[in-house]
Formats: structure tokens, sequence, C-alpha cells
């Protein structure tokens, strides 16, 4: 009997922990390593909206990094850097295009890390093959670490911005995100999510 | 039996985990290599291109139409398949995830009473199964939308942190640079606590692990069918209880008798038994 109350326990234990990372990740998740959904061309994204094109729709809203907001470790252990990713870059359009991509107003480094299905020209930051209509770019991976120097890791604003996606032929502007680093108490990130 | 002769009766094993990092994690990730070659895939090779824990996910979570295609979908399918017939020999002898805290456990020269080992498996299989329904339970709330929750498949993902030290290692030190909060927390959860101090280094294997959960449990009904498993004979065994302490995974139970929801086929028992009380093979 008391085994048996042992081994409950035991598995209780270890459900409930899980279900505890997941909570806990939804919350550090929100200003750590966000994750987030692009589609081309869906204009200047003020605010959270769903984008409505070819294929299923899609949520997109403007990035809103608080670094208060991070998890504790993060903060003690490796507060100097940040980053946000994509999985996802979405052709809405009906047209083929060919993706070139710039953060502006770069005012701290950041490095780039792409990996995808899809030759790149990490020079020129640009898919250098047209994304055809209704389609994703298969098996992708961009992160962007923001490296924030020491003196600016308390500023109230860190990084104010955003992600523009041109189009590498006509230089066509297809979307803005905005993004923004910050320090502040009690702010809500718009975007957040999990890598799938 | 000392390091050296556990070395050298072991050293096929040992060997096949030294290849099972060239076989999954970058730059070298020879499958995930061959893999992108065949599908004309670009991407780079690492050992993300075989997730260990997406596929489960989607596959609780109702993302059905995610696993159509899914070379870590036909990667995962492959090893519970391999677990049905030969025991989950992917865990014991392949896993660079496994096979890194079991090495750093078997590396770092700590006093065993300062390492845990729970005796009981049954208590064992009971945190293991905890973790497991939790982990369903995770993949459904998020996938269906029932609550605000983050999936613990990428925030706490060990293949991540590997193959971040793997580019580390080979000149990329940028990849190490970043850190979240669960990479930590996994890190300390998966080399320092389940490695260095749970005796075997396999306590992220035991307690976290999805795949080797599913593993077990495809090795345990193939068992009951006559597949392949470690199988001990009581008429042999000298109660000198070195299988138990050879055992990684705490598999081996009071009467010495294998617990096919634990083994990884790691062949370390019969190895150690100087009486030749365990043995691989087929049997009804």
């Amino acid at each position: 009997m008391v085994k048996a109350a042992i081994i409950v326990f035991a598995a209780a234990f270890t459900f409930m922990l899980t279900i505890g990372a997941a909570v806990y990740a939804s919350d550090y998740g929100k200003s750590e390593m966000v994750h987030f959904r692009v589609a081309v061309p869906a204009g200047n994204i003020t605010s959270p909206q769903v984008i409505k094109g070819a294929g299923a729709p899609l949520e997109m809203a403007p990035i809103i990094i608080n670094l208060q907001q991070r998890g504790n470790l993060k903060k003690v252990l490796n507060p100097g850097i940040e980053g946000i990713s994509t999985h996802w870059i979405t052709n809405i359009g009906k047209k083929p295009i060919k993706i070139r991509m710039e953060l502006v107003n770069a005012s701290i480094p950041v490095r780039w890390e792409v990996s995808a299905n899809l030759p790149f020209d990490p020079d020129t930051r640009t898919f250098i093959e047209p994304l055809p209509p209704r389609e994703s770019i298969r098996n992708l991976g961009i992160d962007w670490f923001f490296l924030i120097p020491e003196d600016r890791l308390y500023d109230d604003i860190v990084y104010e911005g955003g992600l523009l996606l041109s189009d590498a032929d006509t230089g066509e502007t297809l979307t803005f995100l905005p993004i923004t680093v910050m320090n502040g108490a009690g702010m809500i990130n718009g975007s957040g999510g999990d890598c799938h | 039996m000392t390091v050296i002769e556990t070395i050298q009766k072991n050293r096929w094993r040992y060997l096949s985990l030294v290849m099972g990092f060239f076989l999954f994690v970058g730059p070298y990730a020879i499958i995930a290599r061959m893999i992108n070659t065949a599908t004309g895939s670009m991407a780079s090779p690492t050992l993300h291109t075989l997730c260990y824990r997406m596929p489960i996910d989607w596959l609780f979570g109702g993302r059905w139409y995610a696993l159509l295609g899914s070379v870590a979908a036909v990667f995962i399918l492959a090893v519970v398949i391999l677990a049905f017939f030969m025991g989950p020999v992917f865990c014991g002898w392949l896993c660079p995830v496994g096979s890194v805290s079991e090495g750093v456990s078997r590396a770092t020269p700590l006093p065993d009473r300062f390492r845990l080992r729970i005796r009981d498996p049954q208590i064992t299989k009971g945190l293991r199964y905890g973790f497991f329904v939790g982990f369903i339970a995770v993949s459904m709330i998020v996938g269906y939308k029932i609550a605000s929750m983050s999936s613990v498949c990428c925030r706490y993902c060990t293949s991540s942190i590997l193959q971040n030290m793997a580019n580390g290692l080979t000149g990329q030190m940028s990849a190490i640079t970043y850190w979240h909060t669960g990479s930590l927390i996994t890190l300390f959860s998966w080399l320092v606590i389940g490695g260095i101090f749970m005796s075997g280094g396999r306590g992220w294997c035991l307690f976290f692990c999805p795949l080797g959960v599913l593993s077990n449990l495809s090795h345990t009904v193939g068992k009951k069918l006559g597949m392949y498993r470690i199988s001990y004979n009581a008429d042999k065994c000298q109660d000198c209880t070195k299988c138990q302490v050879s055992c990684p995974t705490w598999a081996i139970d009071t009467d010495k008798s294998v617990d096919s929801h634990l083994c990884i086929t790691c062949k370390e028992c019969t190895n150690a038994c100087p009486h030749e009380a365990y043995e691989y093979g087929r049997r009804r």
C-alpha cells in the first residue's frame, strides 16, 4: 500500500513538474527567444492582426521584448544577449517573390543565423531564389541575436526598429514588423510562441 | 570491475556511442546529411533534422498533417519499430544525448554515495510515466489551444544544447553565447543532476525523454511476443549485485529481473555478470 502510494506520488510529481515547466516556459517565452511568423506581403504590422491571403490565415503582431520579463536564471547568467526567431516566412501574395531582409535602425550589434532550404546570400540578406505564392520557405530557421552592450542593458529602450522584408527585384516593401527591445514593468508581448 | 575492464568489455557499445555522435550531431550529422542529399534539401544538417520530440508533440497535439513528409517522424517510427524487435538499441547504443550525459557521469570521479540511484524500478517507472503523461497533456493543451501554455519540446531541448555545444567545439563559438532560461535549466538537469549526480548518468533519458518512453513501451510489447531482450537466469546468479551497479537505467530489480520499461539493452549487465546470468536473445 505504501509502495503504491509512493509510485503514485512519484508519477504525480513528474506530471506536475512537466505542467509547471510548460507554464513557466510560456511566461519567460514572452521575452526570451520569441518565435514569430512572417507573411509577405503583409504591410506595416502596427498592431496584432490576422493576415489573410493565399493559404491559411496568419497571426502577426509587433514584437516587444521586455528584458525585465525574462527568467531569473537568464537575467543573472546570460543577460547581455537576447534573441528572436522565425521558422515561417510565407508568401501569401499571388506572384513569386525574391525576399530581402533588413533589420531597420540596428543601433546595437545584431547577429544573424540563417538556415533554409532556399539559397540565401548572407551579404545582401536575400533569398536568391523566388518564393512561390502560397508557399513557405522549407526547413527555415532564422535567429537574430541582439548583443546588448553592458551600458545599455537597463536602458528604457534598448532597440527600436523592425524587420523589413522587401522585394529584392523591385525594392518594394512587402512587410514591416516592428521590434522593440526595452526594459519596463508589466509589459505584455503581443507575439511569442513556440518553434513549431 | 575496474574502469579499464568496463571499457574493454563494453568497447563495442562505447565505440557505437561515439559513432552515434558523428551520425547525428552536426557539423557531421552523417544521417541528416544523407537525408538532405536524397531530398535535395539545402538546410544545415544538424541534430534537429531528426528531432526526437516534435513529431511526438504533433501526434498528441492534433497536428497530424505535420507528420506527413517529416523525416523526423520517420526516424522516430524507425526507432520505435527497432525497439520492438531488438530492444531500445538506439537509446543504449547510438543516442548522442544519452551518451554525453552517461559519458559525463562516468568521467566525473564522484563517489557513489553522492549519486542518486532509485533501487525500485516501480518508482523509477512512476516518475518516468508521470512525465510522459504530462508531456502528452501539454501537447494536447498547446495543440488544441485549451489554455495558455508553452510546449516543453523546444523550450527544454537537450538536442539544441548538444548541437550548440558541438558547434562551439568545432570553432563556431557564437553558438554557445546565447542561453535562454529553459536551456539553462535543461543543461543543469541533463548534465549536472541527470548526469553527474545520478548513477549511470541517464537521468534525463529516464525522466524527460518521450522517445525513450515510447521505445521502452514498444520493447515491452515486443518482449511479450518473444522478440530480443535481456533475460535473467536465476540459476546462474550468485547475488553479487554487479548487474545492478552496472545498469545505467536502474532497470534491474531487487530480484535481479530486468524491467523492460527501463532497459535500454546496453548489455552492461551481461558484460558485468561473472556468472553469465544475463543473456541477450529471443525467447518466449
